[in-house]
């Protein structure tokens, strides 16, 4: 009992201390990581088996962690498959930044559609989805937003239609796939699920999706879409000027594509995501030798620690029975009604994600699905798939929900163009009740 | 003028160090930041000056707002980054400016030439100063002056180091109720002057 308080109290206080931002997040998972071992699991439970367990270090040396051999990863305590999966793309998504392949891509498809306003407004839309789809969408909005401003200040629009847009499509184009979002990364490695049965699923839901959202910021944003050019010659920035070397470029697009081809096919080749990672990581290094430091250096090491903080918490709830005991209390509300239960994760899911960071949420809720599912008697890949709709899709109702928002507001900030919450809100919050409410139709519809 | 001085005056709400920042501004010759930075600011980037000053030298709320990779959603944030990105352009530009608050002491700290003023005055002359100038009464001029006060303590101690007001973070401290502003201006004037004296 006292090991389950401490827990629920960490656990907690590790919540409130993000929130704040008092500390770097980083230090605060790893802070109250440390907190649940010694605390938790050696004073209160007197566990060391606990401890290796969460600390899932073994995990190395079994060969079904970097190739499915004989069954499953193992998927309890800290995962190290998501950790090394996400070092090896920031490593390839520095390697692109490098080259300039973010912005290249942004100026070829606004010189594709000759620089109308509209134009630009829903191939941006769509290039953000679909970029989102196999990279982080925090650096997809960073170049795209940056790409926006530029050209708005070019052809004289505002930027905040065209921004908000697309950070909505980057979170919804990051729910389709294993590798787009975190939370998506943290359930497909921690419940065993491929690249493929994501996209059949998740990414079915954010297809039908993506083609309301297009439609309802067209709506919404068309009387913002117009130039307030007058007959003013314009000299457009040349596409290929973005390219730093073409060596780097073309090198990096390769990488891109195997890393894309990997991640398809990762089902067939057994080849697990932390093994993409390593491989990844590896060729990015050895095709850019003389900027490997530079780009090592430049990996986001802090979110990394922060995971690895953040699953030992999660990992001490577990433990101590903290998550049984809610999919419990959940499941005494749904009773046997199975829809309820969908409904309640999907909503949940996205609510908490509207204000909290979904990482955290994602991680906590992985074992409760997987208790509901195993004392209910529901397909657990349901569940699965209704709380990665849920965390991925809520983050975008409001500032604060997803990264990806925080980072295409301060790019709209820096040029003057402020987004608050009423702004944002206005916009995003009936997109994301749309979205939900679609996702909802779709999982009762396909799978009741 | 030959050598570049910026004049930094932090001040509290109702002291009068505006108006000695104005005085020291026409004495030198130079030009004065203050709330008119974000009209600079809004006509280089093409915006609407007002949507910037409603978050001048406004606070950072923590529940609403979010870092990630050193970026924010905070507006109050971001319009002070404006600020001090402006600061410190001019400054590298090698201008002369005197810089009402703004957390300029601390912004444009690695700059010599940079002459750091903190403003203070006797409650009762603060007062006697806000009930004048809004037509308050005296209550009301207090709650004011406590609020405003509070406002850029907040402000100042989110982005700066030293604490707002601490004597130690500061040049000269000066309290303008004894002398009035005329007379605490020209004691500033006279020490900016030895420092222009001072420097290489």
């Amino acid at each position: 009992m006292a090991a389950q308080i401490i827990a629920v109290i960490i656990f907690v206080l590790m919540f409130l201390l993000i929130v704040t931002e008092r500390i770097p997040r980083h230090f605060v998972t790893l802070g109250c990581g440390l907190l649940m071992l010694i605390v938790v699991f050696g004073i209160c439970m007197r566990s060391s088996d606990a401890v290796w367990e969460t600390l899932n270090i073994r995990t190395f040396v079994d060969p079904d962690f970097w190739v499915l051999i004989n069954g499953e990863e193992s998927s309890s305590g800290i995962n190290w498959a998501t950790i090394i999966f996400i070092f090896g793309m920031m490593v390839m998504v520095e390697g692109m930044a490098k080259a300039g392949f973010f912005r290249w891509l942004c100026l070829c498809i606004a010189k594709a559609v000759k620089y109308k306003v509209t134009s630009i407004f829903l191939t941006f839309m769509i290039m953000s989805f679909i970029l989102a789809m196999f990279i982080d969408s925090i650096t997809v909005i960073l170049f795209l937003a940056a790409v926006t401003v530029e050209l708005s200040q070019l052809l004289k629009f505002s930027p905040v239609p065209m921004i908000i847009a697309e950070i909505f499509c980057a979170n919804l184009g990051g729910s389709a796939t294993m590798c787009g979002d975190p939370p998506n990364i943290i359930i497909g490695t921690s419940l065993h699920y491929s690249f493929g049965q994501f996209v059949t699923n998740t990414g079915l839901i954010a297809v039908i999706s993506m083609v309301f959202v297009i439609l309802y910021f067209y709506l919404v944003f068309r009387k913002h879409l117009k130039s307030d050019l007058k007959g003013e010659k314009i000299k457009y920035p040349e596409p290929k000027e973005a390219i730093t070397s073409k060596r780097y470029f073309i090198s990096s697009c390769i990488i891109f594509g195997i890393a894309v081809i990997l991640l398809i096919t990762h089902a067939q080749t057994g080849l697990t995501v932390a093994t993409i990672g390593i491989f990844i990581a590896v060729i990015t290094l050895l095709s850019m030798p003389r900027h490997a430091i530079e780009l090592l250096k430049k990996v986001d090491y802090e979110t990394l620690i922060f995971f690895i903080g953040l699953f030992i918490v999660v990992g001490g709830l577990e433990q101590t029975g903290i998550l049984e005991l809610i999919a419990g209390f959940i499941a005494t509300i749904c009773g046997d009604k199975v829809i309820i239960m969908i409904a309640i994760v999907l909503w949940i899911s996205a609510i908490a994600s509207a204000f909290v960071d979904n990482i955290p949420f994602a991680a906590t809720m992985i074992p409760v699905i997987k208790t509901l599912s195993a004392t209910m008697g529901v397909d657990l890949s349901i569940l699965a798939w209704t709380l990665a709709v849920g965390t991925d899709i809520g983050g975008s109702a409001t500032p604060i929900g997803a990264s990806a928002n925080v980072v295409g507001i301060s790019a709209a900030a820096k040029s003057g163009h402020l987004i608050g919450w009423g702004r944002y809100c206005k916009y995003a919050a009936p997109a994301t009740v749309i979205v939900i409410g679609i996702s909802m139709a779709i999982i009762y519809v396909r799978y009741f | 003028m030959d050598k570049q001085i910026i004049i930094s005056i932090s001040r509290e709400y109702g002291s009068g160090g505006h108006a000695i920042a104005e005085m020291l501004s026409k004495r030198f010759g130079i030009p004065l930041y203050d709330s008119n930075l974000l009209e600079i600011i809004a006509t280089e980037k093409n915006v609407d000056k007002d949507s910037l000053k409603a978050y001048d030298e406004v606070p950072r709320v923590r529940l609403f707002s979010r870092r990630v990779k050193g970026q924010t959603n905070s507006l109050e944030e971001n319009v002070a980054n404006l600020q001090f990105d402006f600061l410190k352009k001019k400054a590298a530009a090698g201008e002369s400016f005197v810089v009402v608050g703004r957390c300029s002491e601390s912004v444009l700290k690695d700059y010599s030439c940079m002459v750091s003023i903190f403003v203070l005055g006797n409650k009762e002359a603060k007062i006697k100063r806000i009930m004048g100038l809004y037509n308050l009464s005296e209550d009301d001029a207090l709650d004011k002056i406590e609020r405003e006060n509070f406002r850029r303590k907040m402000y100042h101690n989110y982005y700066c180091k030293g604490k707002w007001g601490d004597s130690r973070n500061y040049d000269l401290s000066i309290n303008d109720s004894i002398l009035g502003l005329d007379k605490t201006a020209d004691i500033i004037e006279e020490y900016v002057r030895k420092r222009i004296e001072l420097m290489a």
